[in-house]
This record gives C-alpha cells, sequence and structure tokens, in this order.
C-alpha cells in the first residue's frame, strides 16, 4: 500500500527459520549471496529466493559493487514492529484476564447474595 | 526508515458475560478503573469518563508515588457493539495510538475483538545486537 513496511510481509519472512538464519548471519555483518548460502544444504536458487522475502519485508537491502551483490541487514522494520507490538499484546492480555476475573467475581457474589441483585438479569 | 511505520495488535476474547455488560465495563468509571489500565503494584487514582463521541478520558495510576495518565478520546460509542478510542500515555510517548473493540453477542456470552493500532516511533537507537534476542522470542510465537 504505502511504502511503510508490511508488517505481514515481516512477519511472513520470520516464519521460517532458513530466512531467520540468513538474518541471524547478516546480523553479525554484510555478506554476498554466495557466502550466504554456503552454511545451508539448499541450492544456491532457494537461498535467492529466501533472500527476496526479505527484501521484500525490507529486512535486508542490497547493493551492488561490481558483480558482487552484497547484502545488509536493518532491523529497523522488525525492531519497531515486534516490540511494539509484544508490548502492546502483554498488556492486553492481562487487561481482559483482569475484566474477566471481574466479571465473574461479579457473578460469584450475585450468585451467594441473590436478593442484593438488582433488576438486572445479566 | 520513515517514523511512521504502522503496526497492529489484534487479539478476540469470549466472556461468559452479556456484550452490555462487557460493554460497560470499558466505560463505567468504577468498573473500568478496576481493571482497564490498572496495574498490580499500582494504585487507581482518578478516573474521568466522558462516554460520547467526541468526549475524553484520563486515568490515573500512581505507581511508585509517580501519577501516570492514560488519556485519550472516544471516536465511537455504540453500545453495545463497538467502542472505538485514541489512547495515549504521555508519561511514555507522546505517540497517540486507536484502539477498536468490536463485541459481538452469542447465546452463552460474547466475544470481544480487540485491535490497537499504533504509529510507531523511529527504533534508530535500537542496536542491532538486541535485535537476535528478539527474533528468538518472537520465533518461538510464531
Amino acid at each position: 500500500m504505502s511504502d511503510t513496511p508490511d508488517l505481514d510481509h515481516t512477519l511472513t519472512a520470520l516464519a521460517d527459520p532458513t530466512r531467520r538464519a540468513i538474518l541471524r548471519r547478516l546480523s553479525r555483518g554484510e555478506a554476498r549471496v554466495t557466502e550466504l548460502a554456503a552454511p545451508f544444504d539448499i541450492s544456491l536458487n532457494a537461498v535467492s529466493k529466501h533472500i527476496r522475502m526479505l527484501e521484500r519485508a525490507r529486512l535486508v537491502t542490497r547493493r551492488r559493487t561490481g558483480r558482487e551483490h552484497i547484502l545488509s541487514f536493518d532491523p529497523a522494520p522488525l525492531t519497531a514492529a515486534s516490540t511494539w507490538i509484544d508490548e502492546q499484546r502483554a498488556l492486553w492480555t492481562a487487561r481482559l484476564d483482569a475484566l474477566d476475573a471481574l466479571l465473574l467475581a461479579e457473578d460469584r457474589a450475585a450468585a451467594e447474595n441473590p436478593e442484593k441483585q438488582g433488576s438486572s438479569d445479566g | 526508515m520513515a517514523d511512521d511505520t504502522r503496526a497492529q495488535v489484534r487479539m478476540t476474547r469470549r466472556f461468559t458475560a452479556s456484550a452490555e455488560r462487557v460493554f460497560d465495563a470499558w466505560l463505567d468509571p468504577t468498573t473500568a478503573g478496576r481493571w482497564l489500565f490498572a496495574t498490580p503494584t499500582g494504585e487507581m487514582v482518578r478516573v474521568k469518563i466522558d462516554a460520547r463521541v467526541g468526549g475524553a478520558f484520563c486515568f490515573t495510576d500512581r505507581r511508585e508515588g509517580q501519577d501516570i495518565d492514560h488519556i485519550g478520546r472516544y471516536e465511537a460509542v455504540d453500545r453495545p457493539r463497538r467502542l472505538v478510542f485514541t489512547f495515549s500515555v504521555p508519561h511514555f510517548s507522546r505517540e497517540a495510538t486507536r484502539v477498536i473493540i468490536e463485541i459481538t453477542a452469542l447465546s452463552d456470552g460474547c466475544e470481544l475483538t480487540l485491535v490497537h493500532e499504533g504509529v510507531l516511533p523511529d527504533f534508530k537507537e535500537r542496536t542491532v545486537s538486541g535485535w537476535t534476542m528478539i527474533l528468538d522470542g518472537l520465533a518461538a510465537s510464531l
């Protein structure tokens, strides 16, 4: 849609162990495609496909020096998105847990003191 | 990176309580103050809710002597189906976010869907080394 990274692309890119391993390698420093492919027991072509998905998610950027393609890692989409999402998900899970507990406690109190319950039938 | 990276949290939750009770729990100051922006160690010292479109809210949670305001403005108030509000905690971030609550009545309670949309700050200062940990944590949840 816009030129901001798509979170779905980010998460799709991360949902594969080979791609995560590629990112871990690149988080230690930039590398050529052939260097990246070396530790994996898959074809160079397959590694290139993984890299394209990482580029689409903007987690990996490519620059050319002569005939070499040098890949590097850009953590910005990942750190920004995942940090915020993890924090908010944890917060809302806790809040909705608290809401659930509160409503159940009200139900129990109403069951124990039925005469105190108003016209509300829940 | 542009500083307008958008992210979204979405979750669904079922309650045995009616849609009306769950909806009202967001807007009744006494009830909302007991759970919404309350923290286990904090003390909810003030809750102001003007529950109409354009109305503002402010929840003040006192944490270790410091008053933390949770503020926002209601954009949709459609009992018991839909509630939309902006939300920010100025103490931590000036970024305004948006929370969209949709509640569907079921025969035995209701289902609530929550979407929290954020406009993220730029995380340029975050180091790459911290990233591997985040990635491993994320991998576990996928």
